[in-house]
Parts: C-alpha cells; sequence; structure tokens
C-alpha cells in the first residue's frame, strides 16, 4: 500500500464516499478542521485543569505534596461543597479526554486512507492548530 | 477480486470500496477481509492475532471488557509513569526570575531544572514501562483500525474511565512547557 493522488476515497463511514474534485476539497477542510479541534482540546484540557485549581483555591504545590504524601485523608482546605465541584471538573475533563481519544483515532484512520490530499488535510490541521492553540496555553 | 472469503453482513459497500482502490492496488493487497469503514458486527472478527477470531457475541462481549480493559490499563500506566518519573528526580539547578503577578505585583518565580541519571534503577524501570507503554498504545491502535464499532467503544470508554480513576486524586501542577503526554 502506498500514498497516492485521487479525488475518489471512502473515509471512516459508509455515507462519506467522496467521487469528485469538489468533494475532495471540502473532505480536505473537513480533516482540516478536526486537526485544528484535536490541537485546541489538548490546550483546552490542561487549562481547564489549571483554571479548576485556580477557582477551588487550591495552590498548585499543594496539590502536589498531596499526591506525594498519597494519603486519603488529609485534605485539609476543601470542603465537602469543594470535593464535589471538584468531582464534577474532574468528571468533566474525563469527558473531554474521551473526545480527545475518539478524535486522535479519526485522524490516524484518516490518515491510513492513503490518500495524499487527506494527509496533506491532516498535517496542515495539526500545523494550524498547533499554532492557533499553544500561546493560549500560557496566557493565564 | 477474491469477494468469496470475505464475509456476508455488512460488506454491501465493499464494491465501491474496491471499485474506488482497484486502479491502484492491483493484486498488492493480501487481506480483502479488511474494512474501511466503520460497522457493527460481531461475525468473523480478527483481532490482532491470527488465532484470535470473534464468531459469536458471547466471545465479542469478552473481547469488549478486555479491550476496556486494556485501554484502561494503558491510562494508568501513563500516569503511574508520570508519578514515578516525579519521585525518582534530582533537582540539577534552580533558576529565579521575576514575573508580572495578578494585581501588578512582581513576583518571584523560581524554576527548577529537574532530571535523572542515567544509569539509575528508576530511569531503567522508565525504560521498561515506556517499551510496554509503546507496546499497548500501538495494539490499542491496531483494535481500533479493525474499525468494529463494539471495539472502537470498548477503547475509547476504557480511556475515559482510565482517565477518571487514575487521575482522581492526581492533579499535575501544569507546566506552562508541557506538551501532551
Amino acid at each position: 500500500m502506498h500514498f497516492i493522488f485521487s479525488n475518489e476515497v471512502v473515509l471512516l463511514f459508509d455515507f462519506w464516499s467522496v467521487h469528485s474534485p469538489a468533494g475532495m476539497a471540502l473532505s480536505v477542510v473537513v480533516v482540516l478542521l478536526l486537526a485544528v479541534l484535536y490541537e485546541s482540546i489538548k490546550v483546552g484540557k490542561a487549562k481547564l485543569l489549571y483554571q479548576a485549581a485556580v477557582s477551588l483555591s487550591i495552590p498548585t504545590s499543594q496539590l502536589t505534596e498531596e499526591t506525594d504524601q498519597d494519603s486519603s485523608g488529609s485534605d485539609s482546605p476543601p470542603v465537602s461543597r469543594t470535593r464535589l465541584r471538584w468531582f464534577f471538573c474532574h468528571f468533566s475533563q474525563s469527558l473531554i479526554h474521551v473526545v480527545q481519544v475518539v478524535i486522535g483515532y479519526f485522524m490516524m484512520l484518516a490518515v491510513m486512507s492513503y490518500n495524499t490530499w487527506i494527509f496533506f488535510g491532516v498535517i496542515l490541521g495539526s500545523a494550524v492548530g498547533y499554532y492557533l492553540a499553544y500561546p493560549l496555553l500560557s496566557m493565564v | 477480486m477474491a469477494h468469496n472469503t470475505t464475509t456476508v453482513p455488512s460488506h454491501h459497500h465493499h464494491p465501491t470500496t474496491s471499485a474506488s482502490h482497484s486502479h491502484s492496488h492491483g493484486g498488492g493487497m493480501g487481506d480483502m477481509m479488511m474494512h474501511m469503514t466503520f460497522y457493527f458486527g460481531f461475525k468473523n472478527v480478527e483481532l490482532l492475532f491470527s488465532g484470535l477470531v470473534i464468531n459469536t457475541a458471547g466471545e465479542m462481549a469478552g473481547a469488549f471488557v478486555a479491550v476496556f480493559l486494556l485501554a484502561m490499563f494503558y491510562e494508568g500506566l501513563k500516569i503511574a509513569r508520570e508519578s514515578l518519573l516525579r519521585k525518582s528526580q534530582v533537582s540539577i539547578r534552580y533558576n529565579s526570575m521575576p514575573v508580572p503577578g495578578p494585581n501588578g505585583t512582581i513576583l518571584m518565580e523560581t524554576h527548577k531544572t529537574v532530571g535523572q541519571q542515567m544509569l539509575s534503577f528508576p530511569h531503567l524501570l522508565q525504560t521498561v514501562l515506556h517499551i510496554i507503554q509503546v507496546v499497548i498504545s500501538y495494539f490499542l491502535m491496531l483494535i481500533f483500525m479493525t474499525y468494529n464499532g463494539y471495539l472502537c467503544i470498548a477503547v475509547a470508554a476504557g480511556a475515559g474511565t482510565g482517565y477518571f480513576l487514575f487521575s482522581w486524586k492526581k492533579a499535575v501542577v501544569v507546566d506552562i512547557t508541557e506538551h501532551c503526554h
């Protein structure tokens, strides 16, 4: 199997079959946006964690000390309400993680179609997504 | 083409895929049973190894549970390696710099560069765990590549559950230079 330049491809699902140059251009744009979304989800997850830690008034140094001690009962500052908020925050983070995993696999499968246009779309989308999203990581 | 070797259900899309591939894959593709789109089925599903074929719903349920646990184990391994790395690190140098704070004040931010010694036991353990992590991640990729809907859902659900369970107690200090893990 090798990379080919072709205007015909079937991507991921039965209904997504492309036969024309216009359809191929649209598919490349969709795959590009998917890759941009993937990169921004990675940044978004990290920012969400940071903002949750800040908003719950837990100093970040204390978070690491809590894990190093590995004790289950030493939650001195958080009250039960804060723990509930932390639970919801962590649950939504897990959902975002599932979305990230699924989109990552979809991009892998799109590249596996061995269509060169789709491959360019994935690479370009990753580049654009990284370029746009990663500066937001260092913004507080 | 060898359509007589393919299974009957959900293969009505095969004429379109072979039509789109036939001009370039003259006789090169050996495995004609490879799906190229998502499908839901449990008959004659080959999973990773040559003897491992799923034929009944019960076997598919067992495979679902096994893949789910594998994905959970992968997430746990990632987080275990992170915590192991942090526990065994040796600080190499401190570097303090002034940083603007939230209210216009100037804070002193201290950066600590950490690393591991090369021939130490923690580093060797990290290397072994890294190899295991790479192998399992490739297995999960190959499982997802079967395009079987049940198995793909098992991978995604296992990843989510593993992430939820194993990083519950572990809040990571967000390092702004840390990339995806």
